[in-house]
C-alpha cells in the first residue's frame, strides 16, 4: 500500500477525530455516572465530571454480579447468540450461494422475496409467535430464543451474502470445475473459504441482531435467570418509579466494550479479505 | 462387476446434484421453509387479526372488514405517527449516509490511532439498544442532562470564560435560557431532534463497516488505472468511487431505514411517544393501540400500514442496487 | 474476458484458506463449546422445575419488581416459601419490569399459557374475559375479615357482567410531598390548591417550582385526575356515560395552566415515573404528588433533605378533596391458570394475614381489607426511620377519606382502562398548559374522543 501524504492524514485526523467523539461521549457520559455515588449523582449543584461526596465506587458495578442475575444475563445471551450465528450461518449460506449462482432469473425475485421478510416488524409478530411457543412447550427457555432469532437473522444473512458471492468472479469456480471438481465440492472446498469476509460479515452482523433484540425475549421469558440482558437489567433496575441510573450505565457498558473490540478486532480481518486475499 | 453396479448409482446421485434446477431449491428449501413457518404463518394470523375487532390478547374476534384500517386514518396521531415514521427515517438516514460516507473514505488509509479511533466509533453499534437508549434517557434527562449542564457552564478550565450557550444564542436564531435550559424530551419540537439524533447515532457505525467493506472491495485495478488517468481527489470520487459505491450504499440506505421505521425500542424508552404524542411512530403507536390500550385489531392494522410501504421502498432501492452494479 | 484478468491459482488459495479456515471453525467451536456447556442443559430443559419432588403443586406467580428491594426479598424468599410448605406446592415468583408488564400480559392471554396469576399496577377490565371471578376469593376473606374498601371493591368489579375481574390485594395511598422549609418561606402550606397558586410564583422564582407531571406516564396521570376532581371534573358519571366536557374540567384546565405558567417549569412534559422522585430528592422541587417512594428513597439518599419533606393529603378544590389511589395493585388469575385453586387459596391467605406484606413494604402496600392489618395507626406511628417521628400517620386519613377509585363516580372500566393506558388525561392538561388549546376546546374535543372509545367497549358488551 502505497504511503499515504500527509495532508491525507490529517484529512483523515479531522474527519475521523469528531466523528469519534461525537459517537463515544454517551460512553464517555456513562463512565462518569457509573462511578457515582447516589450523593454525588442527584446533585444539580455538582460538576458532572468530577468526583465527589465518596464517588468513585465500584459498588455500581460489583452490584450488579452480587446482587442481580446479570452474570447469567450476560451468559444467556452469548449463549444464545452464538447458536443462533451457526444456525443462520447454516441456512443462509447455501441459500445465498443458490441465489447468486445457480437460479438464474427467479433467484432475484426470490431473494427480494426473502429479504421482505425482515421487513415485518416484530411487534407485529410477537403476539402469534408467542402462541406457537406455547405450544412447543418451549415458553421461559432459550430454546424459544434460538427458535425465534433466525427468523430475522436468516433474511437478513441470506440477502447479504447472496450480494456478496455475486461479487465472487465466475472464473473461479469454473477454474475448480474445469480440473473435474463437482458442483459440491467447487462449493465446499473453493467458494466458501473464499467468502469469509463475508461470513465474517454475516456472524458480526447476525450476532448484534441477536444481541439488541427485546420484544421476543420479553414475551417469551420470564424466569429471571433465563433473560437476557435487556430484559433483565430492565426488571432489576428500573424498579417501579425508581431508576437505578448508575447500575443502569454500568450494565450497558460491560457488554458493549468487549463487543465493540470484537467487532473492530473482525474488522481488519474482514477488509482484509477485501483487499488482500484472492486478487494478487 | 459389482464395484460398477455400486458406481452406478453414486453417479447418477451426483448427476441429480449437478443439475442446476435441483442443487438451487435443495439449498435454498431449509432457509425458506424456516422463514415461511415463523414469519409467514403469524404474519398471516396478525392479518386477520387486523380485519377483526380481537381485543387484549385474544387472536380471535369478529370480522369488521377494512374498519380498523379506516379508523386509524382518521385518528390525527395516526396520521403524526405515519409522518413522523417518514421523517425520523429520513433524517436520520440523511445524516447517516454523510457521516459513513465521510468515516469510510477517512479510514480506508493506515494512520495512527486508527485502531483506537475505530474502535470509539464502533462503540454506539456494541451497545444493545434498549441500554444505549437508557442512556441517552440519561443524557437527555429533564433535570440531570449532560447535554445541558454543558451548555450553560463554563467549560475553560482554568481562568475565563466559555459559555457554550451563548455562542450559541450569537450564531443561530434560537435562544437558549441558562435557568431554563431546553428539555430535550419534553418539548414536540426537540424531541424530534432527540430521537433522530438516537436513530443516527445507532446506524452511524453500521453503515460505515459496510461503506468499508464496499471501498475495500474496489479491486486495485481500478485504483491504479484512475491514477494513471490523472483522476484523482474529486475527479476520482465523483467518476470512480461513486459509481462503484453505489450499490453498497443502497444496501447500507436500506438496512438504515428498516432499522429506524420499524423500529420502536428508541421512540419507546426516549419518550413513550410524548409529549403528547409528537413523537409517535407507527411501531409505537401501534403497540400503543394495540398492547397497553388492547385493542389488538386497531394495532395490526396500524403496523400493517408500514408493511407495504417498507416493501416498496425495499423493492425500489433493490432494483436500482442491481441495475448500478450491472453497470 | 478470462484472458487480461489474472490468472487465478486454486491451490495456493486452498492453501492459504485451509489456515483461515481452521482458525475461523476452531473460534466458532471453542465459542460454541464453552456457551454450549453452560446454556445447553438449562436451553434444553428449562429452569429445573421439579427440584423438590416432594412439593405436589406449583404454583407460578408473576409480578413486578417492588421499589423496596426487601419487599421482593421477603416476598420471594420467606413469605412464598412458608405458604409453599404448607399448602404442598412449589411456589415460583417471576419479576418484571412495570413498562414491560402489558406487553408480556398480552403474551401470555394470546398464548393462552404462561403463569397462574399475574399482578399488574392497575387493575386491567380489557382482560376480563380471559380471568377467572374473583368472587371466591372476596368472599373468603369478607367472612373473615369484613367488607372491603370501596376503592378497591370499585377498582376490580363489574357491575355489568357481575364480575370480579382482578383481585386487588393492596394499593397506594397517594400523599403531596412537600418542603416544608420552602413553603415556610413562602408562608403558606400547601392544603389547598388556591394555596398552591398562590405560593407557586414565588417557590419558582426560587429556583425550586412545583412539580405535577403532564407526561405519558403513571403519575401524571394519577396527579391531573385527582386534580380534576378536586375541581368538579370527571370522566365519567355514576351510570359511566362520559362526563368531561363540564364546568369542572374547564376549571380543572384552566387552573392547570395559570399553575404551570406561574409556577412549573417546561420539564414537566418530558417527565418519567421517576421525575418527580429525583426532582423532590435532589433538592429541587417544592411541591410533587406521589406515594411514599419519594420519601423512602430520601430516607435512604439523604436522610438531612428527608427532614425537611412532609406529607399531606391531596389540596382542596372547589369539589372539596378527591384523591387517586397511587397503584391498585391487582391480582388476575388466567382461566387457562393449571393451579387455580393453589392461586385462589393463596392470595386469600395473603390478604388474610397482610400484616407481614404492609411493614415489609414500608407501608407502601395498604390492605384492600383494611381489617387485616390490626392497629395501622400505631404501625404508622411507630416506624423508625420516619422524621419527624409518625410523618406516615397522614397516610391513613388519606387512605380513610381521600382515595377514591380510578374512574369515580363509576366503577373502573375497559374505557378507563383505555383512557387511562394511552394517558389522554396528561395529554389534555398538556396541550392546553402550552396554550395549544384553550379549555373549552380540550374538554369538548377529548370528550368526544372519548365517547369514540366508550362505544366501543359498550359495543363489547363490556360497560
Amino acid at each position: 500500500m502505497a504511503s499515504t501524504s500527509l495532508r491525507e492524514k490529517l484529512g483523515s485526523y479531522l474527519v475521523v477525530g469528531p466523528f469519534a467523539i461525537v459517537l463515544a461521549f454517551p460512553f464517555y457520559w456513562m463512565l462518569w455516572t457509573a462511578f457515582k455515588t447516589d450523593g454525588d449523582l442527584y446533585n444539580v449543584e455538582n460538576i458532572p465530571f468530577s468526583f465527589t461526596q465518596g464517588s468513585p465506587t465500584s459498588r455500581n458495578f460489583t452490584f450488579l454480579f452480587t446482587d442481580t442475575q446479570y452474570l447469567d444475563w450476560l451468559e444467556n445471551t452469548a449463549f444464545v447468540g452464538a447458536i443462533v450465528v451457526v444456525i443462520t450461518l447454516v441456512f443462509s449460506l447455501p441459500a445465498g450461494y443458490a441465489l447468486a449462482r445457480l437460479s438464474g432469473g427467479w433467484g432475484q425475485s426470490v431473494g427480494v422475496g426473502i429479504f421482505l421478510t425482515y421487513l415485518v416488524p416484530p411487534t407485529l409478530l410477537f403476539l402469534p409467535l408467542s402462541r406457537v411457543i406455547s405450544e412447543l412447550g418451549l415458553q421461559d427457555k432459550l430454546t424459544s430464543l434460538i427458535l425465534v432469532y433466525p427468523s430475522f437473522t436468516v433474511p437478513f444473512s441470506t440477502w447479504l451474502l447472496m450480494g456478496f458471492f455475486k461479487t465472487i468472479p465466475r472464473e473461479l469456480e469454473d477454474a475448480a470445475r474445469v480440473d473435474g471438481a463437482s458442483r459440491l465440492t467447487t462449493l465446499l472446498r473453493v467458494v466458501f473459504p473464499i467468502s469469509l469476509p463475508g461470513i465474517l460479515t454475516v456472524v458480526i452482523f447476525s450476532f448484534s441482531l441477536v444481541v439488541n433484540e427485546f420484544v421476543y425475549s420479553l414475551t417469551f421469558i420470564s424466569t429471571s435467570s433465563e433473560k437476557t440482558i435487556s430484559t433483565g437489567v430492565f426488571t432489576e433496575l428500573i424498579r417501579g418509579d425508581v431508576f437505578f441510573w448508575q447500575g443502569l450505565m454500568a450494565a450497558t457498558l460491560i457488554p458493549s466494550i468487549p463487543l465493540a473490540l470484537l467487532y473492530n478486532v473482525f474488522l481488519n480481518r474482514f477488509i482484509a479479505g477485501f483487499t488482500g486475499g484472492a486478487f494478487r | 462387476m459389482e464395484a460398477a453396479t455400486a458406481a452406478r448409482p453414486r453417479r447418477r446421485r451426483r448427476a441429480f446434484l449437478e443439475e442446476r434446477r435441483f442443487l438451487a431449491p435443495v439449498l435454498i428449501a431449509p432457509a425458506c421453509l424456516f422463514i415461511a413457518v415463523l414469519i409467514a404463518g403469524p404474519l398471516l394470523l396478525a392479518v386477520y387479526l387486523s380485519f377483526s375487532d380481537a381485543t387484549a390478547g385474544s387472536l380471535t374476534g369478529d370480522w369488521v372488514g377494512f374498519d380498523n384500517y379506516l379508523n386509524a386514518w382518521d385518528n390525527p396521531v395516526f396520521r403524526k405517527a405515519l409522518w413522523n415514521t417518514v421523517l425520523f427515517t429520513v433524517a436520520s438516514q440523511v445524516i447517516v449516509l454523510i457521516a459513513a460516507g465521510l468515516l469510510a473514505h477517512a479510514l480506508i488509509r493506515p494512520f495512527r490511532g486508527k485502531w483506537i479511533l475505530r474502535f470509539l466509533i464502533l462503540l454506539p453499534w456494541a451497545a444493545p439498544i434498549p441500554l444505549g437508549a437508557v442512556a441517552w434517557l440519561w443524557i437527555y434527562d429533564s433535570l440531570f442532562s449532560v447535554v445541558n449542564w454543558t451548555l450553560v457552564h463554563d467549560i475553560l478550565p482554568g481562568g475565563g470564560e466559555l459559555l457554550p450557550y451563548k455562542i450559541v444564542n450569537a450564531i443561530t436564531p434560537w435562544t437558549i435560557e441558562p435557568f431554563d435550559p431546553p428539555q430535550w424530551l419534553g418539548d414536540p419540537t426537540l424531541a424530534l431532534g432527540a430521537v433522530i439524533s438516537v436513530h443516527a447515532w445507532r446506524v452511524i457505525p453500521f453503515a460505515t463497516v459496510i461503506f468499508l467493506a464496499g471501498l475495500a472491495s474496489i479491486p486495485k485495478e481500478v485504483d491504479d488505472a484512475a491514477k494513471v488517468d490523472g483522476a484523482t481527489g474529486l475527479k476520482k470520487f465523483w467518476y470512480v468511487t461513486l459509481p462503484l459505491q453505489l450499490p453498497i450504499a443502497t444496501v447500507a440506505l436500506l438496512f438504515g431505514i428498516v432499522f429506524t421505521a420499524a423500529d420502536m425500542t428508541v421512540v419507546y424508552i426516549l419518550t413513550r411517544g410524548g409529549p403528547f404524542n409528537s413523537t409517535q411512530m407507527l411501531t409505537t403507536w401501534s403497540y400503543q393501540t394495540g398492547i397497553n390500550a388492547g385493542s389488538l385489531g386497531e394495532g395490526a392494522a396500524i403496523s400493517l400500514y408500514l408493511l407495504p410501504v417498507l416493501a416498496a421502498v425495499a423493492i425500489l432501492m433493490l432494483r436500482f442496487a442491481r441495475r448500478s452494479e450491472v453497470s | 474476458m478470462t484472458d487480461d484478468r489474472p490468472r487465478v491459482d486454486i491451490t495456493k488459495i486452498s492453501d492459504e484458506l485451509t489456515r483461515r479456515e481452521l482458525l475461523r471453525k476452531a473460534a466458532t467451536g471453542a465459542i460454541v463449546l464453552v456457551y454450549g456447556s453452560v446454556g445447553a442443559r438449562s436451553a434444553v430443559a428449562g429452569v429445573p422445575r421439579f427440584r423438590h419432588k416432594e412439593l405436589k403443586e406449583t404454583l407460578r406467580i408473576l409480578q413486578w419488581s417492588h421499589f423496596v428491594p426487601a419487599f421482593d426479598r421477603w416476598f420471594d424468599n420467606t413469605y412464598v416459601k412458608v405458604w409453599g410448605r404448607k399448602n404442598d406446592t412449589e411456589v415460583i415468583v417471576d419479576h418484571i419490569s412495570q413498562a414491560e408488564l402489558s406487553a408480556r400480559v398480552a403474551a401470555e392471554a394470546a398464548a393462552q399459557s404462561g403463569h397462574d396469576m399475574v399482578a399488574t399496577l392497575a387493575p386491567l377490565p380489557q382482560y376480563e374475559d380471559q380471568v377467572i371471578n374473583h368472587k371466591e376469593i372476596v368472599e373468603t376473606v369478607s367472612k373473615k375479615r369484613g367488607k372491603m374498601k370501596s376503592v378497591a371493591y370499585r377498582s376490580t368489579y363489574n357491575p355489568k357482567t357481575k364480575k370480579y375481574f382482578g383481585f386487588p390485594d393492596n394499593y397506594a395511598p397517594d400523599p403531596i410531598n412537600y418542603r416544608t422549609d420552602f413553603w415556610g418561606e413562602v408562608g403558606l402550606k400547601p392544603t389547598t390548591w388556591d394555596n398552591v397558586l398562590k405560593a407557586a410564583p414565588r417557590l419558582r422564582s426560587m429556583g425550586h417550582p412545583i412539580g405535577i407531571g403532564m407526561s405519558n406516564e403513571i403519575d401524571s396521570n394519577m396527579a391531573l385526575m385527582s386534580l380534576m376532581m378536586c375541581f368538579g371534573g370527571f370522566i365519567q358519571n355514576q351510570k359511566h356515560k362520559v362526563a368531561l366536557n363540564s364546568k369542572g374540567t374547564r376549571r380543572a384546565l384552566t387552573f392547570a395552566r395559570e399553575l404551570f405558567r406561574r409556577g412549573m417549569s417546561n420539564e414537566i412534559f418530558a417527565w418519567t415515573a421517576s421525575s418527580n422522585n429525583v426532582g423532590m430528592t435532589s433538592g429541587r422541587l417544592s411541591l410533587a404528588m406521589n406515594a411514599i417512594s419519594i420519601t423512602r428513597t430520601a430516607e435512604g439518599q439523604n436522610p438531612d433533605l428527608a427532614k425537611k419533606i412532609s406529607l399531606l393529603p391531596i389540596p382542596k378544590g372547589p369539589n372539596g378533596r378527591l384523591g387517586l389511589e397511587h397503584v391498585m395493585h391487582t391480582y388476575m388469575v388466567w382461566k387457562f391458570a393449571r393451579n387455580k385453586k393453589g392461586a385462589t387459596k393463596f392470595l386469600a391467605d395473603l390478604e388474610l394475614t397482610y400484616i407481614g406484606a404492609f411493614e415489609n413494604s414500608r407501608f407502601y402496600n395498604f390492605p384492600s381489607f383494611p381489617t387485616t392489618v390490626t392497629n395501622i395507626d400505631r404501625r404508622l406511628e411507630r416506624d423508625p426511620v420516619a422524621i419527624p417521628k409518625g410523618k406516615y400517620k397522614v397516610l391513613k386519613t388519606i387512605s380513610d377519606k381521600y382515595t377514591y377509585n380510578v374512574g369515580y363516580p363509576g366503577f373502573t372500566n375497559a374505557a378507563i382502562g383505555e383512557i387511562f393506558d394511552t394517558y389522554l388525561i396528561p395529554q389534555m392538561f398538556a396541550e392546553v398548559a402550552r396554550g395549544d388549546k384553550s379549555p373549552a376546546d380540550a374538554a369538548r374535543d377529548y370528550h368526544r374522543r372519548f365517547e369514540t372509545i366508550y362505544a366501543k367497549w359498550r359495543r363489547r358488551g363490556k360497560i
